[in-house]
């Protein structure tokens, strides 16, 4: 099963890359949602398959008994939501763009950076 | 003398502001600094005539090596009189010279040329090499502000950059020389330092070194190449050029030079080179003399000359040479900034600088007349002149010294050359009659007269009378210079020697020269030949040609693709990590299989991949969002199978939530829109892709095997109902054992809300709101009070519940924002906000003040526990154990539901505008 999940996790975090690495904003932003969807997989797969008891201490019991790993979980926990928040703060800005330029190409974002070509490169001084 | 420095600087930075509120006298006022400075170095004399050295200095960072130590010895001492001395007599002129400048230029101008005093003092005061740098580079920045003093003039920045860089360059060479020096003998004291000399010598760096220093002096004293910067620098106000380019600052070259004298000449090839450079700087400087046309810049040229004849005479052995060395730089002093002085003087009672058109002055400034014929005289070496006395002993050191005919030739050829030069510039504006009448805007005055005429002066009593002069400063240098006691002898008349004869030629050439001045002039300013191929123009194409390369470079770098960027950081990642995966040898472990495969698993797998590759691959944004949901949710229900009931929940409220809100985006946006790669670039980006998931496969797969049960869960297990008294060991890690990064995390999630916020419209677009929420189906509408209430109390059953069951405040609080995202759906943003009554950032500002405040009571107990330690509290009885864990997760579920509605509503208004 791990290598089953390494595999799915790896597969989705090389589509979200592809996404990534597009122009279009909004389709790099659901690149990104992606991508950290499969690193909470990867992540998860760390914690190891060996149980699926959750780790819950059982009533009367005092410790753990054999289950998944809780420290991975909870690292992921706050990924989750934090990814969540990243991706919403992204589509905000996204959003800003649209209005500022009716366009969600990325290279429209940067024309309104450099306002002209370099000017005209002016003659090598004299002699 | 630390002492001197100390109130040299202080001075230079008060006494200028008085000259404020001065009216004309203000420039003897600020010559107070000067000369009382030079009263307290002639205090000193005694000790220095002696042929002691006095030494102070102050243990500042042992451990670098970096102590405040100076010393003073002959060669110091006179340079000492000569920087106070003219200092003095140059702010008495520039108060004289600087009229028609506003009182607050005065001011500045005051600062900096005091300011350049000091710096000088460092350079020639200090023992330490970092500590001379450090002044050293002082003068090289304050010579750059003097020569653009004049900040509007385009040329005076550009003469001012050009003085910078070549200055600079040098002082990095001096910097790197002196760390060598440091690390070959272990000191930065140049005393040391040319003590062990052979020590330096041998060492494998001491080639680098002495080039280096050769270097950096080379830069500083204007010699070939590098003297195009001085003629330049007469850019500068007149006092600034009589001061700094002639009279002091370019002669630190030659004290650097002078000091390491002994260790170049532990070198076979240090003091042929020297020769050399002085030689080809001689020659040059004496052909662009004669092609000068303004007086500032004949008197630049002819100052480089004379800089060449000192590193010749440096770079002479026997101590005629050091004799001749310390006469020469002493007298050129004087009469150099003599002659600047006059040159200043025409040019502000002319308005006109060019040599051609001046003429017939000496009726309307007699004085001025006085003084430069004096100074002339000096510089053409007329007896009884202190020039005269200087050139004598130039030729006697050539002749006595081991040198053949060549440097000796072309000395007095140069020598002739400055005699024409000093002749034209006394003649010419004085005493011929001008081509055009000038017009004078006004006479001569005290300020501007004195300097010149006092300095005349002592070019000729000094030579009659030299007792106390060579007694107390020309010996004590030579001595310094050379190491050892040397006979000197100032006078006005050897007898008969062949240096007589020398001079005779000189002058007779000379004054040919001045005769057929007009013509060679004339004849070499013809050749253009001499600008193009000149040093200077190669610099300035050097320069503009890497300024341009630089941005050239830039804009292949930074080209300001996005998908450059991206793609830049993905395969560096993917290539480091593929070949510190290839080049660590380590052959792939993998994981043994445990258990039977389940199926379920292996669909809901396949699922998720397939969903991504929807996302991938589909043009439309919509079902791109549909397809990243479906992996979501498949990842959720993996969480599932897989005992994680905590994870499961969060995912499957988080996708929910990202449907919602990035569908108010959608809804604005495009949904098609034309592709932004081309066909080639989908392919380098797939061969990207791919090869960045293979990577990341073999790395978990390696990861995955190499994983044993981690000592930290097990502790967190044990751990978890005995001191955290909680059975969901995933919520006590995150509220109490580690519950600072929680902390950290909500404040993340905190700041995102604001910045989402400030992003998104707050009270625009009510009414279109409205409008749009009344066109949703009625069974949403009527449906969704009641689904509101459900899930608002699975909210706070989930955070309750969540210390010992699956839940907590995340999931809580993206359970309650899940409730109003139905509501806001369903009746518009406007009721939603209605409902919640309190703002969504209010709500997030005290949900994190709850989490701070939770950690509180734990350090208030006795004993002091540290922050964010749980307390607890068992009433017994029905009640249930209640603790400070729960006020922290309110907190959190306070932040998550503010944050989260924070977002939402911003972009359902923002999308209905």
């Amino acid at each position: 099963m791990t290598v089953f999940y390494a595999f799915c996790a790896a597969a989705i975090m090389a589509c979200a890359v592809h996404m990534v690495l597009s122009r279009n904003l909004m389709r790099s932003l659901l690149g990104l949602a992606l991508l950290s969807t499969g690193v909470n997989l990867a992540l998860f797969t760390a914690g190891g398959f060996s149980s699926d008891q959750p780790p819950i201490i059982a009533a009367g019991a005092k410790a753990l008994g054999v289950s998944a790993d809780p420290l991975a979980q909870a690292l992921i926990l706050t990924a989750i939501v934090i990814g969540f928040a990243l991706t919403v703060v992204l589509a905000a800005i996204v959003m800003r763009a649209w209005r500022a330029t009716r366009s969600v190409d990325a290279r429209d974002i940067d024309a309104l950076d450099q306002p002209e070509p370099a000017a005209a490169e002016a003659e090598p001084p004299h002699g | 003398m630390l002492i001197i420095l100390l109130v040299s600087l202080i001075g230079s930075c008060l006494f200028p502001i008085a000259s404020r509120w001065l009216g004309r006298g203000a420039g003897f006022l600020m010559a107070l600094l000067p000369f009382g400075l030079l009263a307290a170095f002639v205090a000193s004399a005694p000790v220095v005539e002696r042929g002691w050295v006095q030494g102070e200095g102050i243990v500042w960072a042992p451990s670098l090596g970096f102590d405040i130590t100076v010393r003073l010895d002959g060669f110091s001492f006179l340079f000492c009189l000569l920087i106070t001395g003219i200092g003095g007599l140059v702010t008495i002129y520039a108060g004289g010279y600087l009229t028609n400048k506003s009182k607050a230029d005065r001011a500045r101008f005051f600062t900096l040329i005091l300011l350049f005093m000091t710096a000088m003092l460092g350079t020639v005061l200090a023992d330490n090499l970092l500590l001379m740098i450090l002044f050293w580079e002082a003068t090289s920045i304050l010579s750059f502000m003097l020569i653009g003093f004049d900040h509007k003039s385009f040329r005076a920045r550009r003469a001012a950059n050009l003085a910078l860089q070549v200055t600079a360059a040098g002082g990095l060479a001096l910097v790197l020389a002196v760390l060598m020096i440091g690390h070959v003998i272990g000191t930065y004291s140049m005393a040391e330092a040319t003590t062990r000399g052979a020590e330096i010598v041998a060492h494998p760096l001491g080639t680098p070194i002495l080039l280096l220093i050769m270097l950096a002096a080379f830069t500083k004293s204007a010699q070939f190449p590098f003297h195009f910067w001085l003629p330049n620098a007469m850019q500068a106000p007149t006092p600034a050029s009589a001061y700094l380019h002639s009279a002091t600052m370019v002669k630190l070259g030659i004290y650097l030079l002078a000091r390491f004298e002994p260790v170049i000449a532990q070198t076979e090839w240090g003091r042929p080179l020297l020769v050399g450079v002085a030689c080809v700087t001689m020659v040059v400087a004496a052909v662009q003399a004669l092609r000068a046309e303004s007086f500032k810049a004949a008197l630049a040229y002819s100052t480089i000359a004379s800089l060449g004849i000192l590193v010749l005479l440096v770079g002479l052995d026997g101590p005629r040479a050091s004799v001749a060395m310390i006469g020469f730089l002493f007298a050129h002093a004087l009469y150099k900034a003599a002659l600047f002085f006059c040159a200043g003087s025409v040019l502000h009672a002319t308005g006109k600088g060019v040599l051609r058109s001046l003429g017939g002055l000496r009726k309307t400034l007699p004085l001025t007349a006085i003084a430069c014929a004096g100074a002339s005289l000096s510089m053409a070496g007329i007896p009884p002149f202190l020039g005269f006395v200087s050139k004598e002993f130039l030729f006697e050191a050539q002749l006595a010294s081991s040198w053949e005919l060549v440097p000796l030739a072309i000395a007095v050829l140069v020598n002739a050359v400055m005699v024409g030069v000093a002749g034209v510039v006394t003649l010419r504006p004085f005493f011929m009659k001008p081509a055009k009448p000038i017009e004078m805007l006004h006479g001569e005055s005290f300020s501007l007269v004195t300097p010149p005429l006092v300095l005349a002066m002592m070019g000729l009593t000094i030579s009659l009378d030299p007792e106390w002069i060579t007694r107390v400063a020309i010996r004590p240098a030579v001595i310094a210079v050379y190491g050892q006691p040397v006979e000197v002898t100032l006078s006005a008349w050897h007898g008969l020697t062949p240096m007589l004869g020398l001079s005779a030629v000189v002058v007779t050439i000379g004054v040919l020269i001045i005769r057929y001045w007009k013509r060679i002039h004339l004849m070499l300013r013809s050749r253009e030949r001499i600008e193009r191929y000149s040093v200077e123009s190669a610099w300035e194409r050097a320069l503009f040609r890497l300024v341009h390369g630089a941005a050239r470079l830039t804009r292949v770098i930074e080209h300001g693709d996005m998908r450059g960027y991206t793609g830049m950081a993905v395969i560096t990642f993917t290539a480091v990590a593929a070949f510190s995966m290839l080049a660590s040898g380590a052959g792939l472990r993998v994981p043994a299989i445990e258990g039977p495969t389940r199926v379920a698993e292996i669909l809901i797998g396949l699922v998720a991949v397939g969903g991504a590759i929807v996302a991938a691959r589909s043009r439309n944004l919509l079902s791109a969002l549909v397809g990243a949901g479906i992996t979501g949710f498949a990842i959720a229900i993996t969480f599932l199978f897989n005992g994680a009931p905590d994870l499961a929940l969060t995912q499957f409220t988080v996708e929910a939530l990202i449907v919602v809100l990035l569908t108010a985006l959608l809804l604005a946006l495009p949904l098609r829109s034309a592709d932004t790669r081309s066909g080639r670039e989908h392919s380098v980006d797939f061969l990207i892709a791919a090869a960045f998931g293979l990577v990341m496969f073999v790395a978990l797969v390696d990861m995955a095997a190499g994983h044993a049960s981690s000592d930290a869960s097990d502790w967190f297990g044990r751990m978890s109902y005995v001191a955290g008294f909680g059975s969901n060991v995933v919520n006590v890690i995150l509220v109490d054992f580690r519950a600072f990064d929680t902390m950290g995390e909500t404040a993340v999630i905190a700041m995102a809300a604001v910045l989402a916020g400030s992003l998104l419209a707050r009270r625009r677009g009510a009414a279109r709101d409205e409008a749009k929420a009344r066109t949703v189906h009625y069974s949403l509408s009527t449906a969704s009070r009641l689904l509101f209430w459900l899930l608002m109390l699975s909210s706070v059953i989930i955070l309750l519940r969540g210390h010992n069951e699956p839940g907590g405040g995340f999931v809580g609080g993206l359970a309650a924002s899940l409730a109003f995202a139905v509501l806001s759906l369903a009746h518009g943003a406007r009721s939603a906000e209605r409902v919640l009554r309190f703002q969504p950032l209010s709500l997030v500002g005290f949900g994190l003040a709850l989490c701070i405040t939770s950690g509180i009571p734990g350090m208030l107990k006795p004993g002091g526990a540290p922050f964010l330690t749980h307390l607890w509290w068992e009433p017994g009885g029905i009640l249930p154990k209640l603790g400070t864990t729960m006020l922290f997760d309110i907190g959190v579920y306070l932040v998550v539901l503010g944050a989260v509605l924070s977002f939402l509503f911003g972009l359902q208004k923002e999308a209905a505008r």
